[in-house]
């Protein structure tokens, strides 16, 4: 089953055009990773996809489980099960990780016609997410992602995902600033998100990450398109030989 | 130029009642009251906020109907209540803890009323001050023993129906050498009723003593309040205050505190949330009179729809007042284009070995922080909301006990429901 589709997706940022004709298809059960040099279009391409604003797609389309992508909201595109992990994941002191994590689990249930998630249930749900975590539970009560290292926002990322269970989880470099103890968690908890009904886009700077979360397709981005697409392999011939001969070869 | 002289139905209510303030001290306010008529815009402290409201009698209530209270008792429920209704006393326990005294200020002694009356209006600034010394005949002599504990908060709940006169009260609080004591003071009004209290606090702080001190101001949004409070601090006291405004059409309070000896410490915490048409004005001045004192400073105004929000903070430090440390931070929220805030740091220092700091930051909500809660489904209106509690949340977390955290972070989120709802 198709989660996602893209086809022929330009955007562009002001004047400046960054994606550049992107066609992708994602598939229920499917893990992608992609992977590309700074300044290729990653960034970008997860912000379109989340709805941000300020950018403009000038060209192409989304298809997001059967629905034009483009139209939603941002808030829509995540309560109809699209989650974007952030690579900066936003600091909020004051309203606490607990308040937002149970207003974003009332908004998805909401949004399948189901009442508000029970306290307690509530409670001993996010109690067993923070232990597989490696995450102190005081950590509920401070800020939302206030004064924390960057382990623990990109912790705090997957511990959101595995509350709200996407069907389409987009990862923009959650294993960038990641110590290894810190990455192992994070890919265990990415594994643990793996199914047959969902999907997950792992959005790379690093061969490292693909180690313990193996993807079924690798595609390099460069220059606002996906120029080369394979299995796993390509991630390591990529570490192996570096961004330079593969660009090389492909242009 | 000459003043516009006191409203009419003000000077007819100048000798209403036996006035308690001793009678030189009396006597002097009653001819600066009559001299000075109500502050106005010209006068530097009021450029900001407008009296226009108190030139005409207040209009008359439809209904008598005194308002609710706070609901703190439910809260609090081991306080000790003290109501004030349209500005008259009308309960005050009389089984207490020991080391606590209250005294009805109609039945005060001399020297207890010459203390409630000290601050002297000096000028046409203080015009609501001297009227309040030339007319109150209400209020509490508030008397913590040395050495006493009262664990339970002081509550004075205000009422703030119409009177036929302005509710003038005056209140005094004297914390014994190493007390320690908790203070609030909740002001609530019936909706759609106008009413006005011009009040005067004044809290002196012996050696080694704590006082908190709480200002709350709940519903009613036609009350007006015109506010002070002055705070005197010996060595090593320790005064905390925090200032919470939610409601009335005109809200000015003024906080003078005088640090006088070493080793005392001072907090100033604020939160003002102006909207419709309320204007929610709090000055401040504090005064590092001594030398090893310190002082921390925190206000925050989020204003919406069209709320004014007035934050000006005074801060002095005398000549020989050396090695102080005074911190202030003015942090404000701007949520609609008819929104006005207004604020204003001061510092003046005279001493030269010190650390004072002082920054004031006027925003709109975050961006990226509004993004970042829409991506995870939460909704935009439901995403301002926490973000908006979020940053009230940073003054209500200084509230002493987690109860009161929880009461006044539910009501704060009430009120931001019903606002999302309209």
């Amino acid at each position: 089953m198709k989660l996602l589709e893209i086809k022929n997706l330009h955007a562009k940022i002001g004047d400046k055009p960054i994606l550049r004709g992107i066609n992708l298809c994602i598939n229920a059960g499917e893990v992608h990773a992609i992977m590309g040099p700074n300044g290729s279009g990653k960034s970008t391409l997860c912000q379109v996809l989340g709805g941000r604003e300020g950018f403009e797609v000038t060209e192409g389309s989304v298809t997001y489980d059967g629905k034009n992508l483009l139209e939603l909201s941002t808030e829509e595109r995540a309560t109809a099960g699209l989650l974007l992990g952030f690579q900066h994941p936003v600091e909020i002191p004051g309203v606490k990780n607990i308040y937002l994590l149970k207003e974003a689990l009332n908004a998805q249930r909401a949004a399948r016609g189901l009442d508000e998630i029970d306290t307690f249930a509530f409670m001993k749900q996010v109690r067993e997410l923070t232990k597989t975590m490696g995450m102190d539970d005081a950590f509920l009560h401070r800020g939302v992602n206030a004064g924390f290292s960057g382990g623990e926002k990109k912790r705090n990322e997957i511990l959101q995902m595995l509350l709200l269970q996407p069907k389409l989880a987009l990862l923009d470099e959650t294993d960038s600033g990641l110590d290894i103890d810190a990455l192992k968690v994070v890919s265990e908890g990415i594994n643990m998100l793996r199914g047959a009904d969902r999907g997950i886009v792992l959005v790379t700077h690093y061969q490292r990450l693909l180690s313990y979360v193996e993807p079924d397709f690798v595609h390099i981005l460069y220059k606002g398109k996906i120029i080369k697409s394979g299995d796993k392999s390509l991630a390591l011939q990529l570490e192996a030989e570096g961004y330079q001969d593969i660009l090389e070869a492909a242009s | 130029m000459s003043r516009a002289p006191l409203p009419e139905w003000l000077v007819s209510t100048l000798d209403q009642q036996e006035p308690a303030a001793p009678g030189e001290i009396h006597t002097t306010a009653r001819v600066q009251v009559v001299e000075w008529g109500l502050p106005t815009l010209r006068d530097e402290e009021w450029r900001w906020t407008n009296l226009r409201a108190l030139t005409r009698p207040l209009p008359k209530p439809q209904q008598t109907a005194t308002p609710e209270g706070s609901g703190l008792n439910a809260i609090l429920p081991q306080a000790i209540f003290i109501r004030f209704a349209g500005g008259k006393l009308v309960e005050c326990p009389g089984e207490l803890p020991d080391g606590l005294r209250l005294t009805p200020l109609r039945e005060a002694d001399l020297d207890q009323r010459a203390a409630a009356f000290a601050p002297k209006a000096v000028t046409p600034n203080d015009a609501l001050l001297a009227l309040n010394t030339a007319t109150a005949a209400e209020g509490l002599i508030i008397d913590i023993a040395a050495n006493a504990d009262i664990k339970p908060p002081i509550v004075l709940e205000f009422l703030d129906a119409p009177s036929e006169t302005a509710a003038q009260t005056r209140v005094l609080v004297r914390c014994g050498p190493h007390s320690r004591a908790t203070l609030i003071e909740t002001a609530t009004g019936a909706d759609g009723v106008t009413s006005w209290r011009n009040s005067v606090l004044v809290a002196a702080l012996a050696a080694n003593s704590q006082l908190t001190h709480l200002s709350l101001g709940l519903d009613g949004d036609a009350r007006l309040l015109t506010d002070r409070s002055f705070v005197t601090l010996a060595r090593d006291a320790r005064y905390r205050s925090i200032n919470i405004q939610l409601g009335g059409q005109l809200v000015r309070r003024e906080i003078d505190v005088n640090i006088t000896d070493t080793g005392a410490h001072c907090d100033l915490f604020g939160l003002m949330m102006p909207r419709a048409k309320q204007v929610l004005d709090t000055h401040t001045r504090l005064t590092h009179g001594a030398a090893h004192t310190t002082s921390d400073e925190r206000y925050q105004v989020i204003a919406d729809e069209s709320g004014r929000g007035i934050f000006k903070g005074r801060i002095l430090v005398a000549q020989d007042a050396q090695k102080i440390e005074a911190y202030q931070s003015s942090r404000n929220l701007l949520l609609s284009d008819s929104a006005e805030i207004d604020t204003k740091p001061e510092l003046e220092i005279y001493a030269d070995d010190v650390k004072c700091s002082h920054g004031a930051t006027i925003g709109r909500l975050d961006d990226e922080a509004l993004y970042y809660l829409q991506s995870r489904g939460i909704s935009t209106a439901n995403a301002r909301k926490l973000l908006i509690a979020g940053f009230a949340q940073e003054i209500v977390d200084l509230l002493v006990t987690p109860e009161l955290v929880e009461w006044m972070g539910g009501i704060i989120s009430r009120r931001l429901e019903r606002q999302n709802a309209q």
